[in-house]
C-alpha cells in the first residue's frame, strides 16, 4: 500500500477529497446556489435597474448596471469561496469527521489544495450564475445592449484567482474558528467591509486623495478592478499589476494554509 | 511476522500545559500480534493512539509504525493504520457507503475498487442493507459497526480499536470480536484498548497495563488475571453456623452471611469445582452459584495503589466505562 506511486500529478487521494468537497455543495443547491441567485436578482433589480438609471458612472459611458455587474460577480465569488472553505473545515472539525482526512496518507499540501480547489470552483460557479443573472437583466432592459466580455481569458484567470485567494483565506478562518460565531464575525467584520470599500458599487476615482490611497491596502480593490477590466475593458489600475498582486497574494496565503495544516493549527490539539 | 515491529515507541512524551498525558512511554508491538492496552481513564491510551495516527502532536520521543516515523514519514505510517475510534467522527453529509468510498480514496484506492471494498466492509460488519443511509440515521450499534467497517476499508496492516465495545450489547460485542479475531488470524496486527480485562483475556496475545502516561507492565492476559482474585458467591439450602473448611491453598478467604457464602480465590474457574465438592462433602446443598472474575479495578489497585475507577483530569479522550458491567459479568448474569 505504498503511497509513492500515486504522488505525481493529482493523486487518487487528492481527487477523492476534491470530489467529496464539490459533491457536498453541489448536492445542496438550495443552500449553496439558490441564495446568491436570489440575492443578485434583488441587487440587479434595485441597484441595476431602479437606482441604476439615476446613477451615472464613467461619464455615463457605461450604464450603472454594467458597471456594478463585475463587482457583484466578485462579491459572489469572494464570499462563496471564503464561506465554503471556512465552513467545510470548521464543520469537519466541529463534528470531528475531518479526522477521516487527517488520519489518511494525504500530504498537508494535498489536503489544503483539495479544500482550496473545491472552494474556488464554488466561487467561480457562483460568479458565473451572477453574471448570467446580470446579463439577463441587461438584455431584458430596452435601453441597454447585449453585454460582451472584453477579455475572456483574462477574466477567467482573474475570477479564478479571486475565488482562490478568498478560499485560501477561508481555510485560515476554518482553522481559527472555535465556534460558529467566529465564522459570522469573519464575514461581517472582515469580508463585508473589504467588499463595500473595494469598489464594487463605486468607481475608485470617486474617492478623495487619502481614501483613494488607503484603498490600495484592500485586496478587494485589485480583484474588482481586474474583473471589471476583463468584462468591460475599463480599469483604474494596470490589469497585469492587479493579476500579479492577486497571484502573489494567493500563493502567500496558500503557503500559510499549508504551514498551519502541517502545524496542526486548530486540528490536532 | 517480520523483524520490523508494527508499533515501536520510545520515551514518548505528550504534555498539555502542566499535564503530562504521556510520560516517557516505551512500547513495542510485534507484527501480527493481537495486543491489548489496558488502563483507567486518563492513563494516556487515546493520546498514544492519536499520536500514531496524526491527531495529536507528540511533545518529544520517538514513534514508528512498521518502521515509518509518525512525523517524518507520516504518510506511509498513516497508510498502514485503520482506526476505529471511541468517538463517532463520521462524515454526516454522505450515505455511509460513500463515506467508506471516500476513506478508501484518500488512501489511494481507485474509485471502482473503493466501491467494491466499501460493499465488502459493510457486509462484513453486517450493515450492508443500510448502505444508502446517512450516519445520523443509524442506531448506536450500527454506528459502532460502521466505525469498524471504515477502519477495514483500507485493508490496514495495523488495526487500532479504541474501546470498541464500550456500552454495546452482547450480540454486537461477539460479532465485533469474531470479525477482529478473523482479521488477526489473517495477519492483521491489532491494537485494542479496553477497560474490560475479560475482553483482553479472550482476544489478546499480550497486554500492556498503562497508568499516568506510562506502561506499568506488559504481560499475557493469563499472567495478569492470575495477579487478581475471583469471588465465588454460593447460595446454600441451609444456613451454615460457621464458615466451612476449605483447602487453604486454593481459597484465600471465605465469609458467610445467612444462606450466602462468599469465597475469594485466585482463580475462580479452577477453584469452583473444589469449593462445591468441599461443601457437598460437608453436607451442604448448593442451590445457586456465581463466579465473579477479577476486575480490572482490583488489578489496578494492586498494581498502582490507586482507585482506577476514578477518571483523572486532562484526558477527555479516554471515555469512562469502568463503572459499567464487564462483558464477562454481563454474560454470566444473562446465562
Amino acid at each position: 500500500m505504498s503511497v509513492a506511486s500515486s504522488i505525481p500529478g493529482l493523486s487518487t487521494g487528492t481527487v477523492t477529497l476534491v470530489r467529496r468537497e464539490i459533491l457536498r455543495y453541489v448536492r445542496r443547491p438550495r443552500n449553496t446556489f439558490l441564495p446568491p441567485f436570489i440575492n443578485n436578482v434583488l441587487y440587479f433589480a434595485v441597484f441595476g435597474v431602479i437606482l441604476g438609471e439615476r446613477i451615472g458612472s464613467y461619464g455615463d459611458a457605461i450604464p450603472y448596471i454594467l458597471f456594478v455587474l463585475p463587482g457583484l460577480v466578485v462579491l459572489g465569488a469572494v464570499s462563496n469561496g471564503f464561506e465554503n472553505a471556512s465552513f467545510s473545515i470548521f464543520h469537519g472539525r466541529w463534528n470531528e469527521y475531518i479526522h477521516e482526512v487527517l488520519t489518511s496518507p494525504l500530504s498537508y499540501g494535498q489536503t489544503t489544495f483539495a479544500y482550496v480547489a473545491a472552494s474556488t470552483l464554488r466561487g467561480v460557479l457562483v460568479g458565473v450564475i451572477i453574471a448570467v443573472v446580470g446579463v439577463a437583466f441587461t438584455v431584458a432592459h430596452p435601453a441597454y445592449d447585449l453585454v460582451s466580455i472584453a477579455h475572456p481569458l483574462y477574466l477567467a484567470v482573474a475570477l479564478t484567482l479571486v475565488a482562490a485567494l478568498f478560499a485560501c483565506i477561508g481555510v485560515v478562518g476554518g482553522l481559527w474558528a472555535r465556534d460558529f460565531d467566529y465564522l459570522t464575525v469573519l464575514n461581517q467584520f472582515l469580508i463585508r467591509p473589504l467588499v463595500f470599500f473595494g469598489g464594487v458599487f463605486y468607481p475608485l476615482d470617486a474617492l478623495d486623495g487619502l481614501f483613494y490611497t488607503l484603498s490600495f491596502l484592500n485586496p478587494m480593490v485589485f480583484t474588482v478592478d481586474a474583473v471589471r477590466y476583463g468584462f468591460l475593458d475599463v480599469n483604474v489600475l494596470n490589469p497585469w499589476l492587479s493579476l500579479g498582486v492577486l497571484a502573489g497574494a494567493t500563493a502567500v496565503v496558500f503557503a500559510i494554509d499549508v504551514a498551519l495544516v502541517k502545524r496542526g493549527y486548530g486540528l490536532t490539539e | 511476522m517480520t523483524d520490523t515491529a508494527a508499533i515501536e515507541v520510545s520515551d514518548l512524551v505528550k504534555e498539555y500545559g502542566d499535564l503530562r498525558a504521556l510520560d516517557g512511554l516505551d512500547l513495542r508491538v510485534e507484527d501480527g500480534e493481537f495486543f491489548g492496552l489496558l488502563g483507567p481513564n486518563g492513563a494516556g491510551k487515546t493520546t498514544f493512539i492519536e499520536i500514531l495516527v496524526g491527531l495529536t502532536r507528540k511533545t518529544s520521543g520517538h514513534a514508528e509504525v512498521f518502521g515509518h516515523d509518525v512525523v517524518d514519514d507520516y504518510r506511509n505510517a498513516r497508510d498502514a493504520i485503520g482506526l476505529a475510534p471511541q468517538e463517532f467522527n463520521v462524515d454526516r453529509f454522505f450515505p455511509i457507503r460513500e463515506v467508506l468510498e471516500h476513506k478508501a480514496g484518500y488512501h489511494g484506492i481507485p474509485p471502482e475498487e473503493a466501491g467494491e471494498r466499501a460493499d465488502e466492509a459493510l457486509k462484513r460488519v453486517g450493515i450492508y442493507d443500510k448502505r444508502d443511509e446517512r450516519f445520523d440515521w443509524l442506531s448506536g450499534g450500527m454506528k459502532r459497526r460502521l466505525l469498524l467497517a471504515r477502519a477495514l476499508v483500507t485493508d490496514p496492516d495495523l488495526l487500532i480499536l479504541d474501546e470498541p465495545t464500550a456500552g454495546v450489547d452482547v450480540q454486537l460485542r461477539r460479532d465485533l470480536w469474531n470479525v477482529v479475531r478473523d482479521l488477526n488470524a489473517n495477519g492483521t496486527t491489532v491494537l485494542l484498548t479496553t477497560h474490560y480485562i475479560e475482553e483482553a483475556e479472550r482476544l489478546c496475545d499480550r497486554v500492556a497495563v498503562m497508568d499516568e502516561g506510562s506502561v506499568l507492565d506488559v504481560a499475557t492476559p493469563e499472567d495478569l488475571m492470575s495477579r487478581g482474585t475471583d469471588t465465588i458467591t454460593i447460595t446454600l439450602a441451609d444456613q451454615p453456623r460457621e464458615v466451612p473448611a476449605f483447602d487453604r491453598d486454593a481459597v484465600l478467604d471465605a465469609a458467610v452471611d445467612g444462606d450466602r457464602l462468599t469465597v475469594r480465590v485466585e482463580d475462580g474457574g479452577r477453584a469452583v469445582a473444589d469449593v462445591v465438592t468441599a461443601l457437598q462433602a460437608a453436607g451442604h446443598q448448593v442451590v445457586d452459584l456465581d463466579v465473579s472474575r477479577t476486575s480490572l479495578e482490583e488489578i489496578f489497585v494492586q498494581m498502582t495503589g490507586d482507585d482506577a475507577s476514578t477518571a483523572r483530569d486532562g484526558d477527555a479522550g479516554d471515555g469512562g466505562a469502568s463503572d459499567e458491567e464487564s462483558p464477562a459479568q454481563a454474560e454470566v448474569s444473562q446465562a
